[in-house]
């Protein structure tokens, strides 16, 4: 799974948590606390996409990404370490 | 087998409050994202009130109800509280002085965030289950304050914790623990606990606190899930959807346990999202009945939505709650026990919403004066005198009507405290 289909999972699950920003066209270097996603949605969103990519691992090892693209990149990092 | 669990339950939600949506209009904070906290009304400690004066306020009405016997069965005091006011001096000793508790009695005091409630309350249990001296009480005491000092508007702006502010309250969750739990009875041998190192939030000076709101609600998530999943391999056929009637969360604020108790059922129970947010509705919704009003008053806040639960839930027969713990840093428990309509009819005694609605609402000019004032009274203060009459006046009104316990002086580190119904000396005009 490469970091563009994990972004893209991302991008899927923030419009799915927060409807309002279905439309919104996502770039790697957005931040989604400067999108207005509340602390909840944004664990709501990490935890569905560790989900989604069947990822077993404590939800507390993918904290500290500032941006959707830092998101991808550790999400990918801990795929590729199991 | 002897019963162990809570004889009586009570809570002191401090003498005066703000209303949080004002609070956050105050410190423009985005409206959309406060209204996610689910937060109405936050309590505020007042200069002279501090973890000694809630403890006692939240017991005074369990030990003024026994009898003379019954309450020198009281052998066990345990203040459970991440506010000490001394390394070593446990809060315990002033809590059993002013309480006038039996001498032959253990006195110490517990932290591990807002887990320390649920560790008393598990020592507790245990003391009185292992029937080591039959018949005797153990009386926890859950207390905690929150006094934001001073801040300016551009770091009670910065980013996300601006919004620790509006959901940290003050308050003490008092219990009893004996051998006719008519409130709550916990299902023996029914816990799962998990914890681990992690530095989510903390209060590493002794009178602020810090953390990444990221991180502890991750770690909160993480707890949950790993708890219950201990639970249910130690309990057999449990199911988070049909086992337990009702669910009390610990409640830094309501947006926070509506997202954990979404992401329970849909990762443990594969439930869709109508039926979580109905289910939200019908089993936990009740718990934050008192926290709303309160605000995290961290180690009692847990048991501050077991008693929302007991009070608001609508129920006719005996049920089961299921209980989640967490305290950061960390350690979390998932447990379960019963309460039925008896419980109810108890706890209501103690008139705790009532207690709540006769508060003081405190302007916002007086509560940025009391942050700002705050330091008369902060860790390690040698020496002070506090003019109680001066202070708020018509919050010390409240108080008065109360009977309520303060602290009038502290003498080289010893605090001196009196019931206001004992007509405490104003400032400067002392009896002659």
């Amino acid at each position: 799974m490469d970091r563009h289909t994990i972004f893209d999972m991302v991008v899927k699950n923030v419009a799915e948590v927060v409807p309002d920003l279905a439309g919104h066209d996502f770039q790697l270097t957005d931040s989604l606390v400067e999108l207005g996603v509340d602390s909840v949605e944004r664990s709501e969103i990490v935890i569905m996409t560790l989900e989604n990519m069947n990822l077993n691992i404590p939800a507390v090892q993918v904290f500290g990404p500032k941006n959707l693209g830092e998101l991808a990149d550790l999400l990918h990092a801990k795929a590729l370490a199991l | 087998m002897t019963l162990a669990g809570v004889e009586a339950l009570n809570v002191f939600g401090g003498t005066a409050y703000c209303d949080v949506a004002e609070l956050a209009t105050h410190r423009e904070l985005d409206p959309k994202r406060f209204e996610n906290l689910l937060m109405a009304q936050k309590s505020v400690v007042l200069p002279y009130e501090d973890p000694v004066t809630f403890a006692v306020n939240a017991a005074k009405p369990i030990v003024d109800a026994l009898s003379p016997a019954e309450r020198d069965r009281i052998e066990m005091l345990v203040t459970c509280t991440e506010s000490g006011i001394d390394f070593g001096k446990s809060l315990s000793t002033y809590v059993h002085h002013y309480l006038g508790l039996n001498r032959n009695c253990r006195l110490f005091e517990v932290k591990n965030a807002c887990y320390a409630g649920t560790a008393g309350f598990q020592t507790a249990i245990n003391f009185v289950a292992a029937q080591s001296s039959p018949g005797a009480k153990a009386l926890v005491i859950a207390t905690d304050i929150s006094r934001f000092m001073a801040v300016d508007v551009a770091e009670a702006q910065e980013a996300e914790w601006a919004y620790a502010e509006p959901s940290s309250g003050s308050g003490a969750v008092a219990m009893l623990i004996g051998e006719n739990p008519v409130i709550f009875t916990p299902d023996r041998g029914a816990h799962g606990y998990y914890g681990y190192e992690v530095m989510d939030t903390c209060r590493p000076t002794p009178d602020s606190e810090m953390g990444d709101a990221d991180l502890s609600l991750l770690s909160y998530l993480d707890c949950c899930e790993q708890a219950f999943g201990e639970y249910a391999k130690r309990v057999p056929q449990t199911n988070f959807r049909d086992t337990f009637d009702y669910l009390a969360f610990h409640t830094p604020f309501g947006g926070m346990v509506k997202g954990a108790h979404r992401t329970m059922m849909r990762r443990v129970a594969r439930a869709k999202r109508d039926e979580i947010d109905a289910d939200f509705e019908r089993r936990v919704a009740p718990g934050l009945t008192y926290c709303r009003r309160v605000g995290n008053i961290m180690g009692g806040t847990v048991y501050l939505a077991l008693a929302g639960t007991i009070d608001a839930a609508d129920y006719r027969v005996p049920v089961r709650v299921g209980v989640f713990s967490y305290g950061s840093g960390c350690c979390s428990e998932f447990f379960s026990g019963v309460v039925n309509p008896g419980s109810r009819e108890a706890l209501g005694r103690m008139a705790i919403g009532t207690g709540l609605d006769q508060r003081y609402r405190l302007s916002m000019a007086e509560y940025d004066q009391i942050l700002a004032n705050s330091g008369q009274v902060r860790f390690g203060t040698r020496d002070a005198v506090l003019d109680v009459q001066a202070i708020v006046p018509r919050a010390v009104e409240v108080a008065t009507a109360k009977g309520s316990l303060v602290l009038t002086r502290i003498t080289a580190y010893h605090r001196e405290y009196g019931f206001l119904n004992e007509t405490l000396p104003a400032q400067g005009s002392r009896n002659p």
